[in-house]
């Protein structure tokens, strides 16, 4: 693929407790399906979805954890250059909500400095078995300075939403950061990928 | 989190989670088997993990304290018939040995003394540039003296650790006279405290092996042809580096170094280019020095004395007495890795080496790999008839049964592997500097050093300094790691080097010199020697080593390939992943089917280019 493509690349990668609802976000928004098949999704790493932002190209790559959270093993490498993270949890599920602090210090620990992270509440559908109020969440979201979203998978309530906001925000702060791009802080990372590295060759 | 249950059956089990394993899980997850990944710690890539400042203060932490003897439960009453039980080690604690620790910065910065919340051990431990003439290594040992003890008997390779022991003393005669001197004379630049190191502390990923990978070795290849390179990002290595009479100095590498070169006169650079081209070919003279050393070989050439050493010490990087083919070859390989991806050999992981075991288990999970850390195995059920490992049993007294067992040797008694020399180690350390070791225009650079025996008898040190971009320090610092094959302990191979080429307390006339703020000894078991194949296990047993000394990856790499055809001898080992991009959905959320398989086509044919290739 070649850089005219699109005028914007992020990487988005979403966490939370295993069975809150990831993979059927990712899949709800890039295929339109719901439930997707469980084996589908062996030997997918991410999902690409090119949106239009007031005229702009946007590539999202959404990665997804590959299941690695059901036992509390991500690799800290998951987090890395991600431009945004999805905070999961069930509404439907006390417990998922609980576990937000945790994931937090992950985020904390591994993911860059100017990551978005945005806490989705997931599974609207089941109003009537909603254990997580609404102001609760928004209260946590806000006091942890997050974006703050309830979504269905299942109905497709607010998930175009959800990746969109994503995406003008993260634009927002691309052309934030180019203008403060005069001060001297070191980019993050600077590395390139092997076939970047290749392409730059003086071979 | 409820604890789910795991499956209880699998084909593969893999216990440890350093790069050989990984690198088998990925390859037998990829072509379909059921991989279920373990390891007892609760971070991934067991030695080959690289830590922020404060995990790593809690690794040393952890490897001082007394491993206590877990008791081994027993689970006989989980054999079926015709079965028995083969136990495997409760801890490792065998491969890390002589941790010493010692800070040489003051605990506090000065300015942010009033409102920082800086945990309670208040002592003062000023130690500024200007501290007095007497200072020795004792007193400007490590504030935290919980990291800093001893276990004297503990030291590498028979040595007696005097110089451990000596060093280790510091804490407590440190504890017990808090600052006396106050900084007399203001440093031009603030020393970065040790407070802003822990408070920074996630900005460093310190890795406990020191590597590179070769531009054309066997780790950058699988990483291409598996695509698990899309997991990371790398930065080329931009300098080699050398010590020599005293001075660090650049080693010209590409044939635009050598010209630009202002160390080598004219007569040198012909001499240099002309033995460079000619080394590749096999000739004559080259095999009639065959068995005799490479520097005979070299001295023979005329080069002279600069040129002797680079093409030693930093381009060969062997020693005096390698044999001349041994030399030949690795300077051709040297060679043949230059100019692939920039103007050294080498390549280095943005975020640290630990980041690599951690993309092939991610590779792994994407096909179906099942991981589970602080989680661990603590026997093996094995058929008496066929010998072979049924299934094994985890710390949670679960069954589970597996066609394959693959573990980390550390977890296995030492009677049972088949080791060709007594247990080697390698020596290592860490430095937290404030400048590098030979500053230029840009401070980008990430250095490969070479450091030559400094005495007859002292090993020959490589030393990789690391800049904030390598997102391995955090800014103003940079990261050093040094690494020898041990002669003595850690301390004994290397503080000699760091003395030298650093400004430490031990070296404080040498100010124009970088600053150690900080720094790690110690001594970590070599795995150059282990086999794959055990003594007294099961023949479907397979063993995977700890980190070699070398500085590039092939052991481990060889190791796993290895393995994966004594599993699976007919698959393709680590065949490419489809790419992800060849699923793209239009978009406004409606997918238009014709448009989408054209695009699918042209990536296609995309690819197949790229393959070829
Ligand atoms: C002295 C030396 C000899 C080498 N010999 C070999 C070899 O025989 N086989 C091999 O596979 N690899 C060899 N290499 C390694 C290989 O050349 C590297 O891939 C190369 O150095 C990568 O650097 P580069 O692409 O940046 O520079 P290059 O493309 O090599 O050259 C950089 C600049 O130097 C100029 N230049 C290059 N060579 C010459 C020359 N001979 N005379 C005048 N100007 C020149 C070029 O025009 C260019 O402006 C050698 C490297 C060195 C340093
Ligand atoms: N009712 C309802 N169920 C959902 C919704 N999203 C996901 N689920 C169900 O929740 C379960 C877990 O979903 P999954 O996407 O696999 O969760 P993950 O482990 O976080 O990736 C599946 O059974 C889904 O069908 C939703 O919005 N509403
Ligand atoms: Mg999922």
């Amino acid at each position: 693929m070649s850089m005219e493509d699109y005028d914007y690349l992020f990487k988005i990668v979403l966490i939370g407790n295993a069975g809150v609802g990831k993979t059927c976000l990712v899949r709800r928004f890039t295929q339109g399906l719901f439930p997707p098949g469980q084996g589908a999704t062996i030997g997918v790493d991410f999902m690409i979805k090119t949106v239009d932002i007031k005229g702009e190209k946007v590539k999202l790559q959404i990665w997804d954890t590959a299941g690695q959270e059901r036992f509390r093993s991500i690799t800290q490498s998951y987090y890395r250059s991600a431009n945004a993270l999805i905070l999961t949890y069930d509404i439907t599920c006390e417990d998922s909500f609980r576990c937000l602090p945790e994931w937090l210090r992950e985020i904390e620990q591994y993911a860059n400095n100017q990551v978005v992270t945005i806490l989705v509440g997931n599974k609207i559908d089941l109003a009537e078995k909603r254990e997580v109020l609404r102001q609760r969440a928004e209260d946590f979201a806000e006091a942890q300075s997050m974006l703050y979203l309830e979504t269905s998978a299942k109905e497709s309530d607010n998930v175009e939403k959800l990746f969109l906001d994503l995406a003008c925000e993260l634009i927002r702060e691309a052309k934030q950061n180019k203008l403060d791009n005069n001060d001297t802080a070191p980019m993050p990372g600077e590395g390139k990928t092997i076939s970047y590295l290749s392409c730059c060759s003086l071979n | 989190m409820a604890a789910e249950d795991l499956p209880s059956e699998f084909d593969i089990v893999i216990l440890g989670t350093g790069l050989a394993e990984s690198v088998v899980a990925a390859a037998c997850s990829r072509v379909g088997q059921r991989v279920l990944h373990l390891d007892r710690r609760s971070h991934y890539a067991a030695n080959w993990a690289s830590f922020t400042f404060n995990g790593l203060l809690t690794w040393i932490q952890e490897h001082h304290e007394e491993s206590q003897p877990e008791e081994l439960q027993d689970w006989s009453s989980l054999l079926e018939e015709g079965e028995e039980l083969i136990y495997l080690n409760p801890s490792d604690s065998a491969s890390i040995r002589n941790l010493q620790v010692f800070c040489f910065t003051s605990e506090k910065d000065e300015e942010e003394e009033a409102q920082s919340a800086v945990p309670p051990s208040t002592t003062e431990e000023e130690k500024g540039e200007a501290a007095d003439d007497t200072v020795d290594e004792t007193e400007s040992a490590d504030p935290k003296e919980e990291e800093s003890e001893e276990k004297p008997e503990e030291t590498a390779a028979g040595q007696e650790g005097q110089g451990a022991q000596t060093a280790g003393e510091g804490p407590e005669v440190d504890q017990s006279h808090p600052s006396v001197a106050q900084s007399q004379s203001e440093p031009t630049r603030k020393k970065i405290s040790y407070a802003q190191l822990v408070k920074e502390g996630r900005r460093f990923n310190i890795d406990l092996v020191s590597k590179l990978m070769y531009s054309r070795g066997s780790l950058v290849d699988l990483l291409i042809k598996s695509n698990v390179s899309r997991y990371a990002e790398f930065k080329n290595v931009t300098r080699i580096l050398t010590y020599r009479h005293g001075n660090v100095e650049q080693v010209p590498c590409s044939r635009a170094d050598v010209f630009a070169s202002r160390q080598l006169s004219v007569v040198e650079k012909r001499k240099l280019m002309r033995f460079l081209t000619s080394c590749v070919e096999e000739t004559e003279e080259q095999q009639a020095f065959t068995g005799r050393p490479y520097l005979d070989f070299l001295r023979d050439q005329q080069l002279g004395d600069n040129l002797q050493h680079f093409l030693l010490h930093s381009i060969a990087m062997v020693t005096e007495d390698t044999p001349t083919e041994v030399g030949l070859a690795s300077t051709r390989h040297f060679l043949r890795c230059l100019g692939r991806y920039g103007n050294t050999p080498f390549l280095f992981p943005v975020y640290g080496l630990g980041e690599i075991p951690q993309c092939f288990c991610r590779m792994c999970a994407v096909f179906g790999g099942i991981y589970c850390l602080r989680h661990s195995v603590h026997c093996l059920l094995v058929d008496k008839d066929s010998n072979r490992c049924k299934a094994v049993i985890d710390s949670r007294g679960q069954r589970i049964s597996c066609n394959h067992f693959v573990v980390e040797d550390g977890y296995v008694e030492a009677n049972r592997k088949n080791v060709a020399t007594p247990t080697r180690f390698i020596s290592r350390a860490v430095l937290i500097t404030d400048a590098s070791v030979l500053p230029s225009g840009s401070d980008q650079h990430v250095s490969m050093v070479t450091v030559p025996p400094i005495a007859a008898g002292s090993p020959a040190v490589k030393m990789v300094e690391l800049c904030p971009s390598s997102m391995t320090c955090m800014s103003g610092t940079y990261l050093v790691h040094l690494t020898c094959q041990s002669v003595g302990s850690s301390y004994q191979d290397l503080s000699p080097v760091v003395t030298k080429l650093f400004h430490t307390p031990e070296s404080h006339d040498q100010e124009h010199r970088p600053s150690v703020l900080w720094c790690l000894y110690f001594n970590m078991a070599d795995g150059d020697g282990t086999q794959v194949q055990g003594h007294n296990l099961p023949s479907n047993v397979y063993l995977c080593s700890g980190p070699d000394a070398d500085l590039g990856h092939d052991h481990a790499i060889r190791q796993a390939e290895l393995i994966f055809q004594k599993i699976l001898p007919e698959e393709d080992f680590c065949p490419p992943a489809p790419n992800p991009e060849d699923i793209i959905y239009d978009g406004d959320g409606t997918s238009f089917p014709e448009e989408e398989e054209k695009q699918e086509e042209e990536l296609v044919e995309e690819q197949e280019v790229q393959t070829e290739e």
